[in-house]
């Protein structure tokens, strides 16, 4: 049975796309602008860019200073965030009813007018904290490189997925302000902009909000990229070992998976459930509770817009416990899913997953907001938020087995093998720990 | 265009529970929240991690971990099975005070739940097989914990701030040879201590479609009877002697530094009110635009964030502040932030006090609006030995509350004993930490 959470949408005369799920549950409202420009649309030798705009929206814009945007609002018991990915960047508010028209009014002024405050200072400044968000985030904490492996991995070199949101730091130092001002030119605007609102504000109030205050928006964007061809599953295997001084060893299986809105995707994410997702999943039944050859198992999927997506299996390898054997077991178990499918308990509890954590995501404004953004920009229907649940009951174990067969092959999976210094060659190791740590040997 | 106006916000309360006695002497909190589809139902149980053994610190944590590894009449596979069909997620932890079981359910399988939570705190019966895998898996917790700069340097604070005849010297889930001696009796000997007195049942979300939920919660986790005696109070945690002291722990070559100061902070129970201490978090480091970000964020560029705030005990707490910096910058960094977080409370100014204190009043709705978020807060309080109402009496103080108070309230922290300062870093910043005049600086391996 679909979910009812009211929707309703329309389109500003200038393009903006807007959203309203109204729930006067509790008085206050969730904004989210879906911007359509992530880390896919970057150019060769200037990624990063799409990111360090979620950084500098918040530097200031025509009539509003530095830092004020995130202050005003916050003593108004307002939230403000934004967060960047391959497909997208999303800039939201959770403020109280009654200060929804200052979020609407701070968010017309910097997607609209950001460049006048735009400045070598704060351009540099921010550059600055993106490079401790880096290292914070991924250079210094254990196995935080994994998702810019994989990416180089699954991906073809020339395809935009091929590099992370985070880019690299020496496109982003090559950077000029003129570079950085045409990329908002290229891609804010109305068009490529998702207005949604959840809680307590009528369709017809945010409908009078948007227009008053991103009506005025001109667009100045470039059409959005043709889409990608559609990849398959990874021609052949690949690995890539990283020795450090990680606390144990882990695996990373990637995949290719098809487009999100691909109707392969879902079977082949309920495949990854099956596989190691729960505690009934196959592989955290054998490995983890009877084998005990790893110490943690899960399975993740990044659904992504443009022609392919990426799936994950991750596995903590259990001290003294070899690598290649827990790597032979999870081949035997992908190729069993392939010829068998999943067992009707795997099934099952892949679905009732699926279905609590999707009402429990629903249930708060932010993520809602967030989630008729996705439905509405990358499925192309808001309602997709109320009728996903009828779409996983609706595959069967059939289509589970032949995703499986098709998309998680051993002989598609790319492989990135986390060792520990010990596991590989102790007088090598021994060594380069030396070395790295300025004492002679 | 001229800035809009903002509306004042409209009345709003945090959700007062309907309270019913259970047989067993459990309170019941009710809280029906139309809407919200996935309940969350909540054991908070009086258990002080103190009262472990010497020598097994961890158990209580395991303990409650593994209650679901395993009933008289059910294997962990079969109870993981009959959770995860019904998509029911169960979560355990352990506080000071003592433990608290969740599950995250459909209103359709709450039945299932009720069930399937009373059996595992009645019937537990800690299997050898799943005891061990367990223990094998917080020790791989421990080790990815040591790995991390930021669990790390939370480590070495307990150990260095802490008095080491206490139980919070020691890490709440236990220490790797604690944890490596822990089998099935010690945890059996922790369930045995499990008593319903004092304890709480917190069931939040829409309960239009459950029926009789007082009759069915009593019929079940309400006939629980426990074995333990009357619950206990946590024992002391004093501040060790030689606190006021500088920690490095040594990462060579890492490219950020991980800082952590803590110093004495209050209990919820201040006569300040917490709410005084909410906004003193804000102002000092609450968001990239407080007082200490401004400086090492947004001007130096020195950090992706750096955090203050306050962790609240049952008796005391602590003052906290943390966060990486880029290891050049290392001892500059600390040294600002020092000066930073010297201010007297005379200099904070009545604007930045109420924007902080509006800030975290008036984004209670937001927070408070969904089901997890409601039943979570209800359990901080009642595991603390305070009321539900305490929210909404903590926004009233909010109001009112002015940049004197909140200046009266940090003074009294300045007051006190010093930072205890931990870094997690490359060795080569012991030098610069010397000429900082905070204590005594001391260099200790990184395993």
């Amino acid at each position: 049975m679909p979910l009812d959470f009211p929707v309703v949408t329309s389109t500003l005369p200038n393009g903006l796309r807007l959203v309203v799920s109204e729930d006067h549950s509790v008085p206050s409202v969730s904004v989210t602008l879906w911007v359509d420009v992530g880390s896919r649309h970057e150019q060769p030798g200037r990624t990063g860019l799409a990111h360090l705009f979620e950084h500098l929206m918040f530097q200031g814009s025509e009539l509003v200073a530095e830092g004020e945007h995130m202050s005003l609002l916050m003593a108004q018991g307002g939230r403000s965030n934004a967060t960047t990915s391959f497909d997208r960047t999303t800039y939201v508010e959770s403020v109280p009813s009654g200060a929804l028209e200052l979020a609407l009014w701070l968010e017309g002024d910097r997607h609209g007018h950001l460049l006048p405050a735009l400045t070598q200072d704060n351009l540099d400044n921010q550059r600055d904290v993106v490079v401790e968000e880096k290292r914070q985030r991924y250079d210094t904490v254990p196995y935080g490189a994994a998702l810019e492996h994989a990416c180089r991995l699954v991906f073809p070199e020339d395809h935009p997925y091929h590099h992370t949101t985070i880019g690299s730091m020496a496109d982003l130092s090559a950077a000029t302000l003129e570079d950085v001002h045409a990329f908002f030119r290229a891609h804010y605007g109305p068009s490529t902009t998702t207005l949604v609102l959840v809680g307590d504000v009528t369709p017809e109030q945010a409908r009078v909000l948007a227009e008053r205050h991103l009506g005025h928006l001109e667009d100045t964007s470039e059409p959005r990229p043709a889409p990608s061809a559609p990849l398959g599953p990874l021609p052949q295997p690949v690995a890539l070992d990283i020795v450090g001084d990680v606390p144990s060893e882990r695996l990373y299986l990637c995949f290719r998976l098809p487009a999100v809105t691909d109707p392969d995707f879902l079977p082949c994410a309920m495949a990854l459930d099956a596989l190691a997702s729960l505690s009934v999943s196959r592989l955290y039944r054998r490995l983890l509770r009877h084998e005990e050859t790893v110490s943690g198992v899960s399975a993740s999927v990044l659904g992504l817009a443009d022609g392919a997506s990426l799936g994950l299996l991750v596995l903590d390898v259990s001290e003294s416990v070899d690598p290649s054997v827990v790597e032979a077991a999870v081949h035997e178990e992908l190729v069993r899913m392939g010829v068998e499918g999943p067992s009707e308990v795997e099934l099952e509890a892949s679905r009732a997953d699926t279905e609590r954590s999707w009402l429990e995501a629903l249930a708060s404004f932010d993520d809602r907001a967030d989630l008729l953004a996705r439905a509405s920009v990358i499925f192309g229907d808001p309602q997709h938020v109320n009728t996903y649940l009828d779409d996983v009951v609706a595959v069967t174990g059939e289509q589970v087995r032949r995703a499986a067969a098709e998309w998680l092959r051993p002989a598609s999976v790319a492989t990135i093998r986390f060792r520990q210094v010990r596991g590989v060659d102790e007088d090598v190791a021994a060594a380069e720990v030396l070395a790295a740590s300025g004492v002679a040997p | 265009m001229h800035r809009p106006a903002v509306l004042p916000p409209r009345a709003w309360a945090f959700p007062e529970p309907a309270e019913h006695p259970l047989p067993n002497g459990m309170r019941l909190l009710l809280v029906d929240l139309p809407g919200q589809h996935v309940l969350s139902l909540r054991v908070v149980l009086a258990l002080p991690v103190s009262q472990e053994v010497p020598g097994t610190e961890g158990a209580t944590l395991l303990m409650t971990r593994a209650l679901d590894e395993g009933t008289a009449r059910h294997t962990s596979e079969e109870i993981a099975e009959l959770s995860e069909r019904h998509g029911i997620a169960w979560g355990a932890g352990a506080g000071e005070r003592g433990v608290h079981l969740g599950v995250e359910v459909t209103a359709r399988h709450l039945g299932t739940a009720l069930d399937l939570v009373t059996e595992c705190l009645t019937e537990a019966t800690f299997p050898e097989a799943e005891v061990a895998r367990l223990v094998r898996h917080r020790l791989a917790d421990i080790a990815h914990d040591q790995a991390d700069p930021g669990a790390r340097a939370s480590l070495e604070f307990i150990r260095t701030y802490f008095d080491p005849r206490d139980r919070p010297h020691q890490p709440l889930g236990g220490t790797r040879a604690s944890v490596a001696a822990l089998d099935p009796d010690v945890l059996r000997d922790r369930h045995a201590s499990l008593t319903p007195a004092g304890g709480a049942v917190v069931l939040t979300g829409d309960l239009s479609a459950c029926g009789d939920v007082v009759a069915a919660v009593a019929a079940t986790l309400g006939s629980w009877a426990g074995s333990g005696g009357p619950a206990e109070a946590p024992a002391a945690a004093r501040r060790a002697d030689d606190a006021g002291r500088v920690v490095l722990v040594e990462r060579p070559g890492l490219a950020q530094t991980e800082l952590y100061l803590g110093r004495p902070g209050p209990d919820r129970r201040t006569p300040h009110g917490w709410g005084t201490y909410q906004t003193l978090g804000m102002v000092l480091g609450g968001s990239p635009h407080a007082r200490i970000d401004q400086v090492l964020r947004e001007e130096r560029g020195y950090t992706y964030g750096v955090r203050a705030g306050f962790r609240p005990r049952a008796t005391g707490g602590l003052t906290v502040a943390g966060g990486s910096v880029r290891a050049d910058a290392t001892v500059p960094a600390l040294r600002e932030l020092l000066d930073i977080l010297a201010v007297p409370g005379a200099e904070l100014t009545e604007p930045e006090v109420r924007a902080a204190a509006d800030f975290v009043s008036m984004t209670a709705p937001g927070r408070y609006g969904t089901a997890d978020a409601v039943a979570d807060e209800i359990v901080s309080l009642v595991s603390d030995g305070l009321e539900p109402r305490v929210v909404t009496a903590t926004l009233e103080q909010l109001r009112g509350l002015t940049a004197a108070q909140v200046g009266a309230a940090w003074d009294e922290v300045l007051a006190g004993p010093g930072w205890t300062v931990v870094l997690v870093g490359d060795p080569q910043h012991a030098a610069g930490l010397q000429d900082l005049g905070i204590g005594p600086v001391s260099v200790v391996t990184g395993s």
